[in-house]
């Protein structure tokens, strides 16, 4: 299991994609909110996306877990 | 005896194969296992042509009760070098010989606080170059003296004067402790390559002082300093990296302050079509972008080299050519605090304008601020003060200014892009905006009592924002001249090199050190 971390301190603005969703490298699935900017947050791997430990509204802290991928195995890199 | 050619010459070559022992096989094997390279390994790495002075020096070794326990090659190495083409001063502590014990044995320092090696930098106007490694003094240098030393009785000058001289370029490999530690610092540019150390007191000196056990490394390590003190500048891989950067560094800085940064090849076309940005910089102006992207779009290719990327993040500093002139480049980081400028931001921009400014290397600076940062944490930590002092270092600066405004422009914080007593020479996008505050937050604010006794305070609050917004309309700055230019962000790269090319005829005729009479910073 692959754990996604923020690299700011922001708060969750947006739930991109549903737990389950299949997604490839780059793909977004998330948006956080800091300074009235909108920060994407990109899936660093291709696979599913297991869950997010984290809601809508929710505040993080550098370094904090936002969700985890489920790695697929069957992806060339 | 009587002297022959041959028993002297001979002995001059004994006394070279002791001298490359350094302190004995054992502690040179400890020293590679413990991954680090030896003084006399680096600076043959870095340099060609590499003179030795001092060689044959040797340290005094005594145990803790004062029994003479025979000698080695002294703990310092240095001399003349070349480095890319470029003489350079080179010196480094020797690990291997009592943890770079102090030259106080010797009747002349070599180098490492002051010495021969920074005496060679200052007379002959080459830069420094210096591989610290070492715990400064110690109690057993004092019983070396016979008698305790006052530290004030050692003279910093040379060590602060050449800092408006000659680069003055640091690699922290291994160990750096008190006044080594101090050493490091009074330096243009610093690197410290991973699992290296550097603090004024190690862990015996914390748990002594303080009561509490810290590791070397949180205490002192290589990315706490590149990280969150900023006290050196850049965190190498491994000492290769270390030696590469300071190579890298050098290539954009002249000699001395009385020459120009050496221009280099001018064969990527200024002309060049940059259609990458109008992709990098989005649309939506609530997304933030890869600033670095930009950078590396209109600067030379493979010019591009960061100063302090850990640290101050709001900030990008960072050397580049344009058409093959060294330069400086500043911009907003709107991935970090949406560029919002904090106290370490300030930091690190007041050092690297001071650094342009000292060796002659135009500053670009590209702009996307949203003001000050705010909040309790960035007043507790001074931010007012230390955006000030940012502010005054760009009006201070003897180079050239061109600033680009790539997009937010907000408040105080852009007074520390641009000097309106210089050319004062800045270029909008037309995705730029600017003004006193951002308009929502400014509407909010300065109208909140209408705002509350409207019938429908949101859609009131919404009409005041859109005849704002309107007004804002940065075309409306462009005709009252109250921005010089506006351009097509794809002409960026042939604009600034032609202002930076027309620019360096008065570079040319400023040469020498700061000329700027000494200010107190705020």
């Amino acid at each position: 299991m692959y754990d996604i971390r923020t690299e700011l301190t922001a708060s969750v603005w947006k739930i991109l994609v549903p737990a389950g969703t299949a997604v490839t490298v780059g793909d977004e699935i998330m948006i956080l909110e800091s300074m009235k900017m909108e920060i994407p947050v990109e899936a660093p791997i291709s696979g599913t996306l297991a869950e997010f430990t984290v809601g809508e509204g929710a505040p993080v802290q550098e370094g904090d877990l936002l969700a985890r991928i489920l790695p697929d195995h069957s992806a060339t890199s | 005896m009587t002297f022959t050619w041959d028993t002297a010459l001979t002995e001059l070559h004994a006394r070279r194969e002791t001298a490359r022992k350094l302190g004995g096989p054992e502690r040179v094997a400890r020293q590679h296992e413990q991954g680090r390279l030896t003084v006399r390994e680096r600076i043959e790495r870095i340099t060609t042509d590499f003179v030795e002075v001092g060689e044959f020096a040797r340290f005094p070794n005594r145990d803790a009760a004062g029994n003479d326990l025979g000698s080695l090659s002294s703990s310092y190495v240095c001399g003349l070098g070349t480095v890319d083409g470029r003489q350079v001063a080179i010196g480094g502590e020797d690990f291997t010989v009592r943890a770079g014990a102090p030259q106080s044995y010797l009747d002349r320092w070599k180098g490492g606080m002051g010495g021969f090696v920074e005496d060679l930098a200052h007379q002959y106007r080459i830069p420094l170059v210096l591989f610290m490694e070492g715990i400064g003094g110690d109690v057993a240098a004092q019983d070396e003296k016979g008698h305790s030393y006052l530290v004030s009785s050692m003279s910093w000058k040379r060590s602060f004067e050449l800092m408006s001289e000659v680069p003055v370029l640091v690699a922290v490999l291994g160990s750096a402790a008190g006044g080594t530690a101090g050493r490091a610092v009074i330096s243009h540019f610093s690197v410290i390559s991973a699992g290296s150390v550097l603090f004024a007191g190690g862990p015996p000196v914390v748990r002594r002082a303080l009561g509490r056990d810290v590791d070397k490394h949180e205490l002192g390590g290589a990315e706490m300093h590149t990280r969150v003190s900023g006290a050196i500048d850049n965190l190498a891989g491994d000492e290769t990296d270390a030696l590469t950067q300071i190579r890298r560094v050098l290539s954009y800085l002249p000699q001395n302050v009385w020459e120009l940064p050496p221009r280099g090849d001018r064969t990527d076309p200024v002309d060049r079509p940059c259609d990458e940005l109008l992709r990098i910089v989005p649309e939506n102006r609530r997304r933030p972008y890869k600033m670095r992207e930009v950078l590396t779009t209109i600067a030379d290719r493979d010019s591009y080299f960061e100063m302090g990327p850990d640290w101050g993040k709001a900030v990008i500093t960072a050397f580049a050519r344009v058409d093959g002139i060294p330069v400086g480049v500043i911009a907003s980081n709107p991935m970090h605090l949406a560029g919002a400028l904090d106290g370490a931001a300030a930091e690190k921009q007041i050092r690297f304008v001071d650094l342009c400014s000292t060796f002659h290397l135009p500053i670009v600076y590209f702009v996307d601020v949203p003001g000050f940062m705010v909040g309790p944490d960035a007043e507790r930590a001074g931010v007012v003060r230390m955006g000030m002092r940012a502010i005054q270092s760009i009006v201070e600066a003897e180079v050239p200014v061109v600033t680009v405004h790539v997009r937010k422009a907000y408040g105080m914080a852009v007074s520390a892009t641009s000097n309106p007593d210089a050319l004062g020479l800045r270029i909008a996008w037309p995705s730029g905006e600017w003004g006193d505050m951002p308009i929502e937050g400014g509407v909010e604010a300065g109208f909140r009592r209408e705002i509350e006794q409207a019938d429908d305070p949101d859609e009131f609050r919404r009409r005041v924002e859109q005849r704002l917004l309107d007004a804002a309309d940065p075309w409306k700055t462009v005709e009252a001249f109250g921005m010089e230019m506006m351009i097509d962000p794809r002409h960026t790269r042939r604009i600034v090199a032609q202002f930076l090319d027309a620019s360096l005829h008065a570079m040319k005729t400023k040469l020498g050190p700061p000329q700027r009479r000494w200010t107190m910073r705020p």
